[in-house]
């Protein structure tokens, strides 16, 4: 115990580590009737740096050429020591994130976090979720089986509804009219290297904003959820008499981790193949196309908006509007009521929403 | 006559012709016989049930000759062959099933060609072919010539060996849906399957069962490294209990840990 508070004390002399813990962990208030929807975000943080982590362990024995890497992903799933493991936790990890990241979207809404001064909080927090699904999407062609192929065939397809710009914009998505090797290589470029940074700076961004406003505080339980902020100067919701983050509100993140790990083990233990087809385990064959080609469940909303509408560039720009919508939701919704039960209007068109993508979802499912 | 007037005309020429391009045209062998009463009409009518019109064999396949052009399509210029003597059936159809007439001719069957015994038409007919399979080896087809207890044994011993490959090959199919490198796995029981099938001219019981043995004994093989397969999936779900558990007792720990700090 002597030599850790030596190694401390050395530490806090040159650092001022003490003064910073203080500040950052034991000394940081967080609202008392701050609830688990709150460690979403931590959750989400934990994925990201497993996925990181699983991605590197990846690239160790991953080949990006077209020839070569359904055979790379082959020998990891059978030759590599725990390389099904590292792989498993990768693929279903992904998911997870999707699924977590609606998860922590949905509480900011129904908590109305994302409500002025916050608005910074939540455009960072859309661009991650646009950038999410960006590395979802290009991961999913690495492996080079049919389902990558021809998810990607029609993901990238459904720019060419675009007018004037479309077609090009197709051939710069595909290195080429189709999808083949140089697809490959872009979409290998964008998923190791550039998403992942910007995930890395926009989380930056995004947790320094919400460093620099405070942590919202929940409008249940409350009688007083009138927000207090004018909008005329910067100030800082501080939590006086709250709960300090280190060590109580760290341990209820601790557990919702451990809470989401077990739920994602038992997934990768004991049913991975849930977000697999057949067509992900048969090399990728140009030439046949599978039968029922679906892209993942989180772009089924997606992919059946596209069908339902007459014409593709409608149901595209009605996608569009819908996103713009939602970006731009604490510009639009003004109102400083924050308790979801005294906004019927709000609560209507919020889970009014949330069943439209759901019912969009089980009907590209079913489709 | 006027431009449109002559355009006019060869739309009209040109459009019964375009409407007969469309489908694709059927060999003049089929156009002609099919509408032929009796024996030269029926195996056209056989020939559509058969294995080899499922998989693309047409009349000139096996019977040579010109199926484009009408008037020569029969002319032994053009490699015309027609109808084979019953002794000739086997070296026939033996053109194609080079590996089956070897089989055929070392057998009991083949070696009583031309002294009343079987040719291939015998139990697969000659039109209506009938694909090779355990189906065929059936009393009404047997006892045309002998009993069935013989052909029965034979049947018994290489229907177990059927079942032991179909249920193998599931196996190895639900495996590689798995992400499971099958390829060495495919290759063992493509290898297996080949030698059965060799059987199938066979009639001699004591050497049908002599190989049935020794198939299934490199079916076994292929069972044990499934079985390996197996064992490996029970370990990893084992793991993962133990794994799945262990974070259900740390999210225990640290939400009793997080109570005392109330």
């Amino acid at each position: 115990m002597a030599l850790l508070k030596r190694l401390i004390d050395w530490i806090d002399v040159r650092i001022g580590a003490r003064e910073v813990v203080a500040k950052e962990l034991t000394g940081y208030l967080l609202p008392r009737n701050i609830n688990t929807w709150y460690s979403m975000g931590s959750i989400l943080l934990f994925i990201f740096v497993l996925q990181v982590v699983t991605g590197i362990l990846l690239l160790i024995y991953y080949v990006p050429d077209a020839d070569k890497a359904f055979k790379s992903v082959t020998y990891i799933m059978n030759e590599v020591p725990f390389g099904w493991l590292i792989r498993m936790c990768h693929v279903v990890g992904s998911s997870m994130m999707v699924l977590v990241l609606l998860f922590h979207m949905i509480s900011v809404l129904f908590m109305n976090s994302y409500k002025s001064p916050r608005e910074m909080n939540w455009l960072t927090g859309f661009i991650l979720f646009t950038l999410v699904q960006g590395i979802s999407l290009t991961g999913y062609l690495l492996p080079w089986s049919q389902l990558s192929f021809w998810a990607t065939t029609v993901a990238t397809n459904s720019a060419n509804a675009i007018p004037v710009v479309g077609p090009y914009l197709v051939e710069f998505l595909r290195g080429g009219k189709l999808v083949g090797p140089p697809t490959l290589g872009r979409f290998f470029a964008l998923h190791v290297a550039l998403i992942p940074l910007g995930i890395a700076a926009v989380v930056g961004a995004h947790l320094f904003f919400l460093q620099r406003t405070g942590v919202s505080t929940p409008p249940f339980g409350l009688k007083d959820t009138t927000n207090r902020w004018k909008g005329d100067g910067y100030s800082y919701e501080s939590h006086p008499g709250g709960i300090p983050f280190f060590p109580n509100y760290a341990l209820e993140d601790l557990r919702s981790i451990f809470i989401y790990l077990a739920c994602f083990l038992a997934v990768v233990y004991f049913d991975p193949y849930l977000f697999f087809t057949r067509d992900s385990f048969i090399p990728a064959n140009p030439l046949q196309t599978p039968a029922h080609i679906k892209p993942e469940w989180y772009f089924l909303a997606n992919y059946q908006t596209l069908k339902i509408f007459p014409s593709e560039f409608i149901g595209l720009a009605v996608q569009g509007a819908g996103m713009t919508f939602l970006a731009l939701l604490p510009f639009i919704d003004r109102t400083k009521e924050r308790h979801p039960l005294k906004r019927p209007l709000f609560m209507i068109c919020a889970i009014g929403g949330i069943m439209l993508w759901i019912g969009l979802s089980v009907w590209g499912h079913y489709s | 006559m006027h431009l449109s007037a002559h355009l006019f005309i060869l739309f009209v020429l040109l459009l019964p012709m375009s409407s007969f391009a469309a489908e694709p045209a059927e060999i003049v062998c089929i156009q002609c016989h099919s509408t032929m009463p009796g024996k030269i009409g029926e195996p056209v009518k056989l020939w559509k049930g058969s294995i080899h019109a499922e998989n693309g064999i047409a009349c000139n396949a096996c019977h040579g000759g010109d199926p484009k052009d009408a008037a020569n399509a029969m002319s032994p210029a053009r490699g015309f062959l027609g109808a084979p003597k019953e002794a000739a059936i086997p070296a026939f159809c033996g053109r194609c099933h080079v590996g089956v007439l070897k089989d055929y001719l070392a057998s009991a069957h083949g070696k009583a060609l031309g002294k009343g015994g079987p040719t291939c038409v015998t139990c697969h007919s000659n039109h209506l072919v009938v694909k090779a399979s355990l189906d065929i080896i059936n009393e009404k087809r047997c006892s045309q010539c002998h009993s069935f207890e013989r052909a029965r044994v034979i049947r018994d011993a290489m229907q177990e060996t059927e079942a032991m490959i179909v249920a193998i090959d599931k196996r190895i199919a639900a495996y590689k849906g798995n992400g499971v490198d099958t390829e060495s796995l495919e290759k063992s029981l493509f290898a297996v399957r080949n030698r059965f099938h060799t059987l199938f001219h066979n009639v001699d019981v004591g050497m049908v069962k002599k190989e049935s043995a020794g198939i299934q004994a490199d079916l076994k093989k292929i069972q044990d490294q499934l079985k390996a397969l197996d064992d490996s999936r029970q370990k990893r779900k084992i793991a993962g209990a133990v794994v799945v558990s262990a974070m259900l007792l740390l999210a225990l720990f640290a939400h009793l840990l997080r109570k005392t700090f109330d």
